[in-house]
């Protein structure tokens, strides 16, 4: 019976395939991320992006990766409404950015969680305070800003450091204090450039379980890396991104560069 | 906005007014320098707001009647004058009671006394017309003369018709200095904001991040340019009231007859205080949003 052993393989192909329909069947608007011919010029001429088409739904993990000035960063500079699209439609949660007021882009912000290489935490705030920081920010009561800042902090750990400056943490600690600060405001989704970029592999794991615990949660996350392991490892949508133009897109994808 | 957030704001920009405390002083002082100065402007405006209308108050046409008229015809001349249109009240002066008015205004008996030789009144009957419209009085002035019996008519306050008038130029040249001055403070007051965003480039950075709205970033460099504004002007507006205190009081000791009437201190104070805090406010605010509109990115 050979077919039989055949059977998995067939299996998840249409498992694969029927995920995939899923995904097509949707109109545009109702994905959490949707980018239509995007291009991104820099005002020195650089075209950073070139015609990016791209959708991703709710609860999907997707990695972004390419070499040093693919455009990765400004790829996800446009999800977050740092840069706006030179030419191309950009629809985050089914609002189109680009006729967005600007006095309403805070708006839509909230209902991204940011995280980057550096941390960006501030110096004379403590773990708690960072994170706090957020919720005031977006005009929380007080009242519910404790319990709040404290469940996200336990649920990255550091429960027990809430008190620490960042200069008395370790970078993954610090890193994750900038997930806590991510996530307490229940984003839809999460955008992560290079989070592990400063890490040793030991704590870039830990922040990648935890980034994958919070995605189990329902949380969207859009992640750019070079770390081949840690891609080739999850399994999980991989975009390529090779100047300024989507090469590839794997729904269980692997790194795919030597570097 | 909630009051929590107020508070918050409020304590920021607290915050930011101590860390650079020497820049905020000195943009407080240069306040208070312009208000200083802004402040003299005022207090020749409304005085001079306040004499013209007190003038216009006391303005009258004097027309003198010849010398012994009989009693019959001065009535005669006084009902032709009610009867002119430009004429709000007319009334009969008799020399008698022209040399006790004069006595009362001008205070210093024995001068009047001394006027009065021999029983001799030296005053004329006079018959008193309080114009409809001031700005009519040189009319109505020329209109009295041309009546028979009336030898001189005369709406005087020639003095301080040109007092107001150089009054008036002296309040425009002021008035200048205080403008160039509230541009300068204004300048000055962005600068120290500007430390202020600088020093919070990160956390400004950090609430961009999570969505702060773009009026909870800007409200505390509002407040803190606001509240240099106020602080700079409590300073001026004691010295100018104290000041304006004793020079009213020189001017009003003693029993001097003075065209110069000036504006009580207590109708004055309230004016003077409020335009000047609000003119404080308005400088620094101004002084925020300069900043806020060159270096807040949003
Ligand atoms: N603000 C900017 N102004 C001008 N050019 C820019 C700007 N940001 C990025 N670029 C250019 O756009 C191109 C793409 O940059 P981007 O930062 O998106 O690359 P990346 O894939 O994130 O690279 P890396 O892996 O090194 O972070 C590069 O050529 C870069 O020099
Ligand atoms: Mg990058």
């Amino acid at each position: 019976m050979e077919s039989f052993r055949e059977i998995p393989d067939y299996l998840s192909l249409v498992i694969g395939k029927i995920a995939n329909d899923k995904r097509c069947a949707k109109t545009e608007g109702d994905f959490m991320i949707e980018m239509h011919d995007v291009w991104k010029v820099y005002p020195n001429g650089i075209e950073a992006l070139r015609g990016i088409d791209v959708k991703v739904d709710q609860g999907e993990f997707v990695y972004i990766v390419g070499p040093s000035g693919a455009g990765k960063s400004s790829f996800i500079k446009l999800m977050y409404r740092e840069e706006k699209p030179t030419h191309g439609v950009v629809l985050i949660n089914g609002v189109n950015v680009k006729r967005v007021r600007d006095w309403k882009i805070p708006y839509v912000r909230r209902r991204i969680g940011v995280v980057f290489q550096d941390y960006k935490l501030l110096p004379h705030l403590s773990a708690y305070e960072n994170v706090a920081f957020a919720m005031e920010a977006v005009e929380t009561p007080k009242r519910e800003m404790r319990p709040r800042v404290q469940e996200v902090l336990e649920l990255v750990g550091l429960g027990d450091r809430m008190k620490a400056l960042p200069s008395q943490l370790s970078g993954g600690e610090q890193q994750r204090v900038s997930i806590a600060r991510a996530i307490v405001n229940n984003p839809t989704f999460i955008i992560a450039d290079e989070p592990t970029g400063n890490l040793d592999p030991e704590n870039s794991w830990d922040i990648m379980y935890l980034l994958e615990e919070i995605n189990a949660r329902g949380t969207t996350v859009v992640m750019a890396t070079h770390n081949k392991e840690i891609v080739n490892t999850m399994r999980q949508r991989v975009i390529a991104i090779e100047q300024g133009v989507i090469v590839r897109d794997e729904l269980e994808g692997e790194y795919g560069y030597e570097d | 906005m909630k009051i929590e957030t107020t508070g918050r704001h409020f304590r920021e920009a607290y915050r930011g007014i101590m860390k650079n405390s020497w820049m905020s002083f000195a943009a407080m002082g240069t306040v208070a320098v312009t208000l200083l100065i802004f402040g003299v402007f005022l207090i020749f405006a409304f005085n001079i707001n306040y004499l013209t209308k007190e003038l216009d108050k006391q303005l009258a046409v004097r027309a003198s009647l010849q010398d012994g008229t009989p009693a019959a015809k001065q009535v005669e001349i006084l009902n032709k004058l009610k009867q002119n249109p430009l004429v709000k009240t007319a009334d009969l002066v008799p020399k008698d009671k022209g040399l006790e008015e004069m006595k009362k205004s001008w205070g210093d008996a024995n001068f009047i006394e001394g006027l009065k030789s021999g029983d001799q009144n030296p005053l004329p009957d006079i018959i008193r017309l309080e114009p409809k419209d001031p700005k009519k009085v040189k009319q109505l002035e020329a209109e009295a003369k041309k009546i028979s019996g009336i030898v001189a008519a005369d709406s005087g306050g020639g003095v301080t018709q040109t007092l107001l008038g150089f009054s008036g130029v002296v309040r425009n040249v002021i008035l200048i200095f205080g403008l160039a001055l509230s541009v300068l403070a204004a300048f000055l007051i962005s600068n120290t904001i500007k430390l202020t965003i600088i020093a919070r480039r990160k956390e400004i950075e950090v609430m961009r991040l999570v969505g702060a709205s773009n009026w909870f970033i800007r409200w505390p460099f509002f407040i803190e340019g606001a509240f240099i504004g106020i602080t700079g002007a409590i300073l001026p507006i004691g010295i100018l009231l104290i000041l304006y205190q004793a020079f009213y009081n020189t001017i009003n000791s003693g029993a001097a007859y003075t065209v110069i009437q000036m504006m009580p201190v207590t109708s004055l104070g309230s004016y003077l205080a409020v335009s000047t805090f609000i003119l404080g406010a308005i400088i620094g605010i101004f002084g925020s949003v300069l900043s806020v509109r060159k270096f807040l990115k949003i």
